[in-house]
């Protein structure tokens, strides 16, 4: 008995809609009501600085490696200071999957999550993103941390003066 | 051959085999730092620990101190020992700094490795950390000795297996340093050695400094090409541009090890000027379009003026299949069989070496194991740079080492030198003077003798020579074995290829009959003699084409340019000096680096579906499409293998092997070496080539450049006083081939009667390896 049951099956989805016409809406409107995210959410890349206001990024490649979709590519160069930084550091967004491993990666707390993850792009060139699109310009998670001061080279200060580090051995010294 | 067991696995070595080297042939790896193969152990770093059960001293020990003995039982993964070498990677990295993420070593580092596998992660003791201060160690090693973790390996390789002196350990205790005295430039041509030995950052490449990670570098076993020894190397490059060499094993020629010039020597690949475009005059063209070009002409030339008319230039550089096609071209367009070498005693030489002295040639290892090595005409650092660390093992060893030559001759070790003059040289070879008897009687009491000859200071003649003394040592028990030097990487290889006889280049330019001449990887004005002849040449040419990936100054002459692709860029085969038929497989691909489309900024933000610069193709490629063949490489080795029948089979070799000489043959080279009478009041000259930049690709190495010398003639000062010239002095050198003029340097080193010069990128117009020429010297402005 087709029509029967077409006839049953007419009312139950008014019913649906009506029962939840007086309910509380769950939808945001976004873009005009932001959403408020968890602290922790992954989303754009940045290069922060250390709290001397110095480039975090050593360049050192341990981002590009952990890296699985292959999104970041870098080259790195040496300044006059003996500095190791980052030529060149390029993100390609189009790429990313935001799944956060280079910053579980790398050792200097250079690169980090944001929340910012309003980044689409009409034109896919636009989502690759260059050292100056991602160097911002605070310390991100951790205001304390500054990579040269513990890594026991003579960069940020002068070899020897580091915290726990003695002085520079006397190689000619025979003293016991 | 003590059997023993080491982990519940028997092996069975030989005598005197080390614990940690039987392990090893079990694929048990011990953790180690201060053993090394080459240089065997010290037991500085305690790492390799391993509990003897069963044996002569039980306990915890030294597997790379304690000798494998018959029944010995070992454990490496029982608790005792992985709990010690837990312990001792902890204390190793008490010191380490945290600089990992800036070090160069990183992701290659021995200690990474080790210390990750002991398990230790967090540093326990609170105490100070030691530091140094670094030295400035020159322009090829970066020094950061904060990282040093006292193996020794460093000190050992440069100073006892290399021999430089200049380089060693000093202060007590945990003060302990290894560098120099004080700043300033390694000394040794073997100094990139330290940066593969030292198993963490402390010496690391300072002209790779900060460029890539290991893991993101595109590596393949290569052969070193820039001298005729072919050592295997492993060069490693990525966005386009090669950024190192490294030494790779291979116990029959180099060992572990490789020169400097081999190591740093490879940026040519790099060179900003390097031609990648096919043009015509300025015309740029496609790559099929100029082989079109070079099809149609080469015919129509040999149509309107015969065989004669068109003349191929193979050389010592280009790969064994590129020489080989290039033969076939010339047989397919109908004209005369190519010339494989720009320089025709250079090439006669390598023929010698090729044909008469192919079952007596040994290995670079026969150098090393041998008791007595007798140097003829050779200067190793220059010629032949590992050659001299051989000799060294050699003496090292209990061997002896004499040199006979007219240079200066310097070598890593103790050697007894013998200064004669070119002439004297042949003398001493022709086998019925006095001193060519005793050479003979010395070479008869020698177990493992080793005639090392130089080819270049020979020539075809005095090769020939050699063999018969060679010959007149030898007995029923033994062999005396020949270790020729030759010009360049493949000149065995071009030898081998060609028939016996040949005209010289020049004469045949010069005979006006030759309208087209085809360069392949080769530039006459450089590597021929007389290269201001050949110049004059080139304009009676109606078709001048060059197939080359160097900048050389004759692709700008040329009519119609070809852009082919450096040894790294490509598969090929190289035959070194004692015909090792070795294969090198491609690393990189030709492009320009992005170093350079991105202007050292980040790369260009364009899709583009070619990379710019791409065009150059391997060279046998461009043979083979103008021979319309399209077969792979190894059909086409198949091919060659049954052309020439004394070449190894290539299925069984592979690129990083150890290789195979390829079979002797009785065929001989028919060459007279005839000593031209000296004119009055003149010296004989002696052209050597330069420690660096004499082979075209070292010339063309940016990083290399700090080691290029001075251009300079050497007289011995006995002949600088009797001509009234001082130290220092301007003059002029007169030879057959035009007058220059060079700065005097007196050597007392050297032989009287020569006048020495050096041919290298600051004095480029005369090249070693020719006849025998006298010259005269003498002072004020020349009128040329």
């Amino acid at each position: 008995m087709p029509l029967l049951r077409d006839i049953k099956g007419f009312f139950p989805p008014f019913w649906v809609t009506f029962r939840n016409m007086f309910r509380k809406p769950v939808t945001v409107q976004y873009p005009e009501q932001m959403p408020e995210l968890p602290e922790r959410y992954r989303a754009r890349l940045v290069l922060t600085r250390d709290p001397d206001g110095e480039e975090r990024c050593v360049a050192c490649h341990l981002c590009s490696g952990a890296c699985p979709v292959d999104c970041i590519s870098m080259q790195a160069a040496e300044a006059e200071d003996g500095r190791r930084y980052a030529s060149w550091f390029r993100i390609n967004f189009a790429r990313c999957i935001f799944c956060g491993l280079c910053t579980e990666a790398c050792p200097t707390l250079a690169i980090q999550v944001t929340s910012d993850f309003e980044i689409s792009k009409r034109d896919p060139l636009k989502l690759v993103y260059e050292k100056d699109d991602l160097l911002v310009d605070h310390c991100g998670h951790n205001d304390e941390y500054s990579f040269y001061r513990q890594a026991g080279i003579g960069v940020a200060a002068p070899r020897g003066t580091n915290p726990s580090e003695s002085a520079p051995v006397d190689v000619k010294d025979l003293l016991p | 051959m003590p059997t023993l067991t080491i982990d519940n696995q028997q092996v069975t070595v030989p005598d005197g085999t080390t614990v940690l080297e039987a392990a090893e042939q079990l694929g048990i790896v011990i953790p180690h730092f201060c053993y090394h193969k080459a240089l065997g152990a010290v037991g500085a770093c305690r790492m390799c620990a391993v509990t003897v059960v069963e044996g002569t001293f039980k306990g915890l020990k030294m597997s790379c101190l304690v000798k494998a003995e018959e029944g010995m039982v070992v454990t490496t993964d029982d608790q005792q020992s992985v709990e010690f070498r837990a312990r001792v990677s902890e204390w190793l990295m008490l010191n380490h700094p945290h600089d990992c993420p800036v070090c160069d070593e990183g992701g290659e580092c021995q200690l990474q490795e080790m210390t990750i596998a002991s398990g230790h992660g967090l540093r326990r003791y609170t105490g100070k950390k030691r530091t140094y201060n670094n030295q400035q160690l020159g322009p090829f090693i970066a020094q950061e000795m904060n990282r040093c973790i006292q193996c020794y390996r460093c000190v050992r390789t440069y100073k006892d297996y290399c021999g430089g002196k200049d380089f060693g350990v000093m202060g007590s205790r945990n003060r302990v340093f290894f560098g120099r005295f004080k700043d300033g430039t390694l000394e040794s041509d073997f100094s990139g050695n330290i940066v593969d030995a030292c198993p963490t950052g402390v010496f690391t490449d300072k002209t790779y400094r900060f460029k890539s990670r290991y893991w993101d570098l595109q590596e393949a076993p290569s052969i070193c090409p820039h001298c005729s020894l072919g050592c295997s190397t492993v060069p490693g490059g990525r966005y386009g541009e090669l950024q190192r060499v490294r030494s790779s094993v291979n116990e029959k020629v180099n060992g572990f090890f490789i020169c400097d010039r081999g190591r740093f020597g490879s940026s040519y690949v790099n060179h900003p000027e390097r031609p990648r475009q096919a043009t015509r005059g300025s015309w740029k063209l496609t790559v099929d379009e100029a082989l079109q070009q070079l099809d149609v002409k080469a015919r129509e030339l040999i149509n309107q003026h015969g065989p004669e008319s068109v003349l191929l230039l193979g050389s010592n550089r280009a790969s064994l299949e590129t020489n080989w096609l290039l033969q076939r071209w010339a047989e397919e367009i109908g004209c005369r069989a190519p010339l494989l070498s720009a320089h025709l005693p250079r090439h006669q030489a390598a023929q010698v070496a090729a044909f008469d002295l192919a079952d007596r040639l040994c290995s670079l290892e026969k150098v090393r194991q041998s008791d007595l090595v007798v140097a003829i005409g050779a200067d190793p650092l220059a010629e032949a740079p590992m050659l001299g660390v051989a000799l060294r093992q050699a003496v090292r060893s209990g061997g002896k080492v004499k040199v006979f030559d007219p240079r200066p001759v310097e070598l890593p070790c103790d050697f007894e030198k013998q200064t004669v003059s070119p002439t004297e040289l042949l003398d001493l070879l022709d086998g019925t003077s006095v001193e060519s008897k005793q050479l003979v009687d010395l070479l008869r009491g020698a177990e493992r003798p080793v005639l090392v000859a130089g080819g270049l200071m020979l020539g075809a003649g005095g090769m020939l020579r050699l063999k018969k003394i060679a010959a007149a040592a030898s007995n029923d028990q033994r062999n005396c074995l020949v270790h020729p030097l030759l010009g360049g990487a493949n000149s065995f290889g071009a030898a081998l290829l060609s028939l016996p006889e040949q005209d010289d280049l020049l004469t045949r330019l010069e005979s006006e009959r030759i309208k087209m001449l085809v360069c392949v990887e080769t530039d006459p004005l450089l590597e021929a003699p007389d290269n201001e002849r050949f110049a004059k040449a080139l304009s009676l040419l109606e078709e001048l084409v060059v197939l080359d990936y160097l900048p050389t100054p004759l692709s700008v002459h040329a009519n119609l340019f070809i852009p082919t692709t450096a040894p790294v860029e490509s598969e090929g085969t190289f035959i070194n000096n004692e015909g090792r038929q070795q294969l090198f497989a491609p690393v990189i691909k030709p492009r320009l680096p992005i170093s350079v489309t991105g202007e050292g900024n980040h790369p260009p933000r364009e899709f583009i579906d070619v990379a710019p610069g791409s065009d150059p193709i391997p060279s046998w490629q461009l043979f083979q499409q103008l021979l319309g063949e399209a077969t792979d490489l190894p059909t086409l080795r198949e091919k060659m293998k049954t052309a020439v029948p004394r070449l190894i089979d290539f299925e069984t070799l592979q690129p990083g092997g150890v290789s195979c000489r390829v079979a002797h043959v009785d065929e001989r080279c028919i060459y007279t070496d005839e000593i031209p009478a000296a004119p009055e009041e003149s010296l004989q000259l002696v052209v050597t080539p330069a420690r660096y930049g004499s082979d075209l690709l070292s010339r063309y190495s940016a990083k290399l450049q700090p080691r290029f010398t001075e251009a300079c003639v050497q007289l011995h000062p006995q002949d600088a006083a009797a001509r009234g010239l001082q130290d220092g002095a301007k003059v002029v050198l007169d030879t057959v081939e035009g007058p220059f003029n060079l700065t005097l340097k007196c050597n007392d080193k050297m032989a009287i009667g020569c006048a020495l010069v050096e041919n290298g990128p600051k004095f480029q117009q005369l090249v070693p390896g020719g006849k025998l020429s006298f010259c005269k010297v003498h002072a004020g402005m020349s009128h040329g």
